[in-house]
């Protein structure tokens, strides 16, 4: 049965190049190797991402997927949005238009008397919206 | 000259290839049309100098700094040249102007200066000055076209216009002229219906090309690309393999990468303009877009191989290649390895699986 396992909300950089790239995911390595992680990543605050970036978002999905664990992004820039579609990577990831949508969507399968408040171990100042999650892209809501 | 974007490196829009001809050119190819003598190109005119197929009888003053008087200059030297009327054009807009009909206005209303203006009352920034109005003319070019001496009566236009100002506008135009909205033929022969194809332009075994398209003179496009959508190539750009072109323009010299999706953009001087979400990214990767050379030699070498892969040829560092059919199905794909970027960062930390752990996929709370 699901439990109120931690939901990792990590912000990505403004810029998001080859060694950016590497500093980010020595960051996020920890998270990603636990047992089935849950993790989204922000990048609302990305302003240039290229070919090393998205190498390293398709890294993380594939240590998470490992191990059982998701991966999910919310609040996309432009930037970042227009990147991902060029790339073809849009339609691999659940993609949220916050992160608070993106935290909660973890809870999405869980009847509501049993959905437990996820735990953000990054908390950040977005807005709460009361209507349940809806993934933006072409990925359907597991 | 107005109207520029940092997809066309800064450079006027109406001087880059659209359609395969500047519109520029298309703009005094329509006025010879109607008769004009010589048409006089003032400003940065130099990628127009290098352009293929000059129209006849257009000269070209590079303006060094201060176009409008430059103006004033070409203006005395052809009324003195004995030339009853000049029209002055400011090149940026698109207009499909009937300059016969503005001419007959002027004469009619014997007026020193008639501006063209659209529906609204906005200025277009066409004007027919009569030659003995030097003053007039003076007045016009020392306030950038923005204001004439004396108050007259303009000519009201009513045909398609386009403000060509933008990499939005130029995405438009192209749309219009493809689909006949716009008298703008496309620069080359029809193959198929709505299907134009540029002098020297390639299209490699197993790409598509979906009605209606444009491809550039001498441009490239590799097997299993797909141009869709009132997408246009321009001259020399290249389009690699399995990038899917959609309702997007390619400018003149760009290189996009393979396995790409490009749509409802503008794409050239390693950047992407977006339309949609109206944002504009610089492309720092070569991989994904680049600009290629002008000069054909050094874009030759460069298709032949690049210098990484030369040097591995030279050194006998290149991997050996399996012999046999057989032998290539067994070997293990690159695609199952980590990224060769990130392999040193990910094995810093340690897996607290053991690797011959199978992990199974579970759905929902099972």
């Amino acid at each position: 049965m699901e439990t109120s396992r931690p939901v990792v909300v990590k912000r990505m950089p403004d810029r998001m190049n080859h060694r950016q790239a590497k500093v980010f995911l020595r960051e996020v390595q920890p998270f990603l190797l636990c047992d089935r992680p849950q993790v989204v990543f922000d990048l609302s605050q990305v302003r240039q991402l290229d070919a090393a970036g998205v190498d390293m978002l398709l890294h993380c999905m594939s240590e998470v997927m490992k191990r059982d664990g998701d991966l999910k992004l919310a609040a996309l820039s432009p930037q970042a949005a227009t990147v991902l579609e060029l790339t073809r990577t849009d339609r691999l990831f659940e993609i949220y238009e916050t992160s608070s949508d993106a935290v909660r969507s973890f809870t999405y399968f869980l009847p509501n008397a049993m959905r437990p408040t996820p735990k953000l171990t990054v908390p950040l100042s977005d807005s709460n919206s009361a209507e349940p999650a809806k993934p933006q892209g072409g990925a359907l809501a597991a | 000259m107005d109207g520029t974007s940092s997809v066309s490196a800064g450079a006027p829009l109406a001087t880059i290839d659209i359609l395969g001809r500047p519109i520029a050119f298309r703009i005094a190819e329509r006025m010879k049309r109607f008769g004009v003598d010589t048409v006089y190109m003032v400003g940065q005119v130099d990628t127009l100098k290098n352009a293929p197929a000059v129209p006849a009888d257009v000269q070209f003053v590079a303006a060094d700094g201060a176009p409008w008087r430059d103006c004033e200059d070409v203006f005395s030297e052809v009324a003195q040249s004995g030339a009853d009327l000049v029209l002055v054009q400011r090149i940026g807009p698109y207009l499909e102007l009937d300059y016969e009909d503005l001419i007959g206005l002027h004469l009619d209303r014997r007026n020193r200066v008639t501006p063209v203006c659209g529906t609204s009352g906005d200025p277009l920034g066409v004007f027919c000055i009569s030659a003995s109005r030097r003053n007039d003319a003076a007045f016009l070019f020392r306030h950038q076209l923005q204001e004439s001496r004396t108050p007259c009566i303009g000519y009201t236009y009513r045909g398609y216009c386009n403000p060509l100002q933008s990499g939005a506008d130029l995405r438009r135009l192209t749309l219009d002229a493809l689909n006949g909205t716009a008298q703008l033929p496309p620069a080359g022969r029809q193959i198929r219906p709505g299907v134009w194809l540029g002098e020297g332009a390639r299209i490699e075994r197993g790409a598509r090309v979906l009605a209606p398209a444009f491809i550039g003179a001498h441009a490239v496009v590799h097997p299993a690309a797909v141009i869709t959508r009132f997408s246009s190539v321009e001259h020399h750009a290249e389009i690699d393999c399995g990038t899917v072109i959609e309702d997007a323009s390619v400018l003149p010299y760009t290189y996009v990468g393979a396995g790409l999706d490009v749509a409802h953009s503008v794409v050239g001087n390693q950047r992407l303009l977006n339309l949609p979400r109206n944002v504009e990214i610089e492309i720092g990767d070569p991989k994904l877009v680049r600009t290629l050379s002008e000069h054909a030699p050094i874009r030759a070498l460069s298709a032949l191989a690049s210098p990484k892969r030369l040097l591995q040829n030279v050194l006998g560092l290149r991997k050996p290649q399996p012999a046999s059919l057989p032998a290539a199905v067994k070997a293990p794909s690159a695609a199952l390895k980590s990224p060769a970027s990130l392999r040193a960062a990910a094995q810093s930390g340690d897996s607290e699986f053991p690797a011959n752990l199978m992990v199974a996929r579970r759905y929902g709370n099972e």
